[in-house]
């Protein structure tokens, strides 16, 4: 068929309104690299966000308290979690699990051994222990035993180091060096009281509490506390993104409030997400346009050939052959500017992740497969129609 | 192939018809396969519009063209452009060239129009040998004169497989000798490929040996 196609070529002028055919193909570039850009952006924040590189533990853990306001002051039981609250909390699409943060219904003292004149009041709070970070299996009570383990948070660690030991003139100490003081801890609760001794077995970044056993805690709140079951004031959820919008709005419509740091990425995410839609919106506005200068471009070929190809007809071309003509003129034009369009995206990605690596966040460095999809999507959808016009209009012709 | 009309009545010839007999118009006509027709039509008797309507490239008529016991208008797009490249083959009085190719690239148009063409260059150039067009064979279009283009015409006609082919006045602008050549190159193309033809013209003639002459 090639020798007769080159023979249709000088009769089928394609070079008709040239112009306007590199406005078309550029037109369809243009959109392509938009398409494939949004596509490619919302890959890489996805990957930002939850990829197996930039995973931070306390990013997945919010602890979720009632904002106190001034109306609740002087009445604690309007700042607790009553039951429904809390199976409202965990039916949320966005809380993969939530636990109560048990407080403790006594007096705790804690000192430090010997020399260090370390004694303070303080108070244990307890989690389930699926929500603990630490690892250990010396997180264990039972009831008989004189050792607890305590969990601390590691702010508390920094708050002595570099606030209170360094004022004081108090020796700096290590997290192995907490570990393996005890320390004296006496509960008590009007006249009953009792000593442990307490053991740092973990420092925890996600819960900002003095964490105890849930097994001890139940057992001191019994022996020690009022005797009913509080309700919790806090609750800790499990999710899979903290700065998901849906429950930013969710916390805010309730009242509750949490730990700003870990929510605040929400309000740029919003933005990001806006800015990547209105991309894309472009993207697929501009893609239209190149679809329809395609189309007219084609009506404009084949009417300026109508009479060569009335004749061509005539003479007993198969109006197949004139279709197969007409796309191989075309289709290497919409083959070449996808290519290029998506060459120019991973480019773009490539120069992405190296700037990016350098501030510690990965992304690939080869577009997702998600924006090859769409390269491929587009072009089928380019060939489609133009396809679809070709076959008109030498219909109409023929 | 069975050519085949029934009744045919060309509608702008209608009022005149009327008045006047005919062979072919108004009547039962089958062309038998492999066999020289000659159609003698005066000026004005429809004779460009019976080829034409035996192409299928006009469709003002009332009555039938049966092809192979089929009309014309059930034949889909491709299968009249098949019928086109293998069974009819067709010189029009207008001749109908591509003024944008040369004279051998028109009739390479038609011999390669077919994935295996159905004969060769070679035989190509010694058609145009026989015609005495070799020398104008890489000239364009526009350039040759009438005679010349009506034997680029013949050529090309002769260049695919047919079992029939239709011929408008094919020698109006070739001097006796030309005439002569061609009607012998077409008798023997059409020989070997046991195909027939039909020829419509203003006045007799015995360039062929007809089998069967018709009155307009």
């Amino acid at each position: 068929m090639f020798p007769f196609f080159t023979l249709l070529k000088k009769i089928i002028q394609t070079g008709v309104g040239k112009a306007r055919l590199v406005m078309a193909t550029a037109g369809l570039g243009i959109a392509m690299v938009l398409l494939l850009i949004a596509i490619q952006a919302h890959t890489n924040f996805s990957q930002l966000l939850y990829g197996r590189q930039n995973q931070n533990e306390s990013a997945d853990f919010l602890v979720i308290n009632k904002k106190i306001t001034n109306a609740m002051m002087g009445q604690p039981e309007k700042s607790m979690f009553t039951p429904e609250e809390m199976a409202q909390i965990k039916q949320q699409s966005f809380v993969e699990a939530a636990g109560f943060i048990t407080s403790s219904q006594f007096k705790v003292t804690a000192a430090a051994p010997g020399d260090l004149q370390f004694y303070t009041d303080m108070f244990f709070e307890s989690v389930p222990d699926s929500f603990i970070d630490v690892k250990n299996d010396e997180w264990q009570w039972r009831e008989g035993e004189n050792n607890i383990p305590i969990i601390l948070p590691n702010d508390f660690l920094n708050l002595y180091n570099f606030g209170f030991a360094l004022s004081q003139n108090l020796p700096q100490v290590s997290q192995e060096t907490v570990k393996n003081l005890p320390v004296k801890i006496t509960i008590s609760k009007g006249l009953l009281s009792e000593q442990f001794t307490g053991r740092i077995v973990g420092f925890s970044d996600r819960i900002s509490s003095f964490l105890v056993p849930a097994s001890f805690m139940e057992w001191a709140n019994r022996r020690f506390g009022s005797g009913m079951a509080a309700a919790p004031s806090r609750v800790v959820i499990k999710t899979r993104d903290p700065a998901n919008p849906a429950l930013v709005s969710f916390l805010d419509d309730k009242g509750y409030s949490t730990n700003q740091d870990k929510v605040k990425y929400s309000k740029t995410k919003l933005i990001v997400q806006t800015i990547v839609s209105v991309i894309g919106f472009f993207g697929v506005v501009l893609l239209l346009f190149a679809l329809l200068v395609f189309s007219m471009f084609i009506q404009l070929v084949i009417a300026s050939c109508k009479k060569e190809i009335q004749l061509l007809v005539i003479l007993g071309t198969a109006p197949g052959q004139l279709r197969r003509y007409l796309m191989r003129q075309f289709a290497p034009l919409y083959l070449v500017t996808g290519i290029i369009a998506l060459l120019l995206v991973a480019l773009l990605q490539w120069v992405a992740a190296q700037q990016l690596a350098a501030h510690s966040m990965h992304i690939s460095a080869w577009p997702g497969p998600g924006t090859l999809a769409a390269a491929v999507l587009v072009l089928l959808l380019v060939y489609a129609v133009n396809l679809h016009n070709v076959r008109k209009y030498i219909a109409q012709h023929s | 192939m069975l050519i085949q009309l029934h009744h045919l009545i060309p509608l702008p010839l209608r009022e005149k018809l009327e008045q006047r007999d005919s062979d072919i118009w108004n009547k039962d006509v089958q062309f038998p396969p492999g066999q020289f027709v000659k159609i003698k039509a005066p000026s004005g008797t429809g004779k460009t519009t019976l080829i034409h309507y035996l192409y299928h490239v006009r469709y003002d008529y009332a009555g039938k063209v049966l092809i192979n016991g089929k009309l014309w208008q059930e034949y889909d797009k491709e299968a009249l452009a098949a019928m086109r490249q293998q069974q009819v083959s067709i010189i029009f009085q207008d001749l109908r060239l591509f003024e944008q190719l040369t004279a051998m690239e028109n009739i390479e148009l038609k011999r390669i129009m077919l994935p295996q063409p159905y004969c060769t260059r070679e035989k190509v150039e010694e058609m145009a040998a026989k015609l005495q067009v070799s020398h104008v064979l890489q000239q364009s279009g526009r350039t040759l004169s009438y005679g010349e283009r009506q034997r680029i015409a013949i050529i090309r006609a002769l260049v695919q497989p047919f079992k029939w082919l239709l011929m408008d006045e094919p020698f109006s602008h070739l001097d006796e000798e030309n005439a002569q050549r061609a009607a012998a190159l077409i008798a023997e193309e059409c020989r070997a490929r046991q195909a027939g033809f039909i020829l419509t013209d203003l006045d007799s003639d015995a360039r062929f040996p007809y089998d069967v002459k018709m009155n307009l």
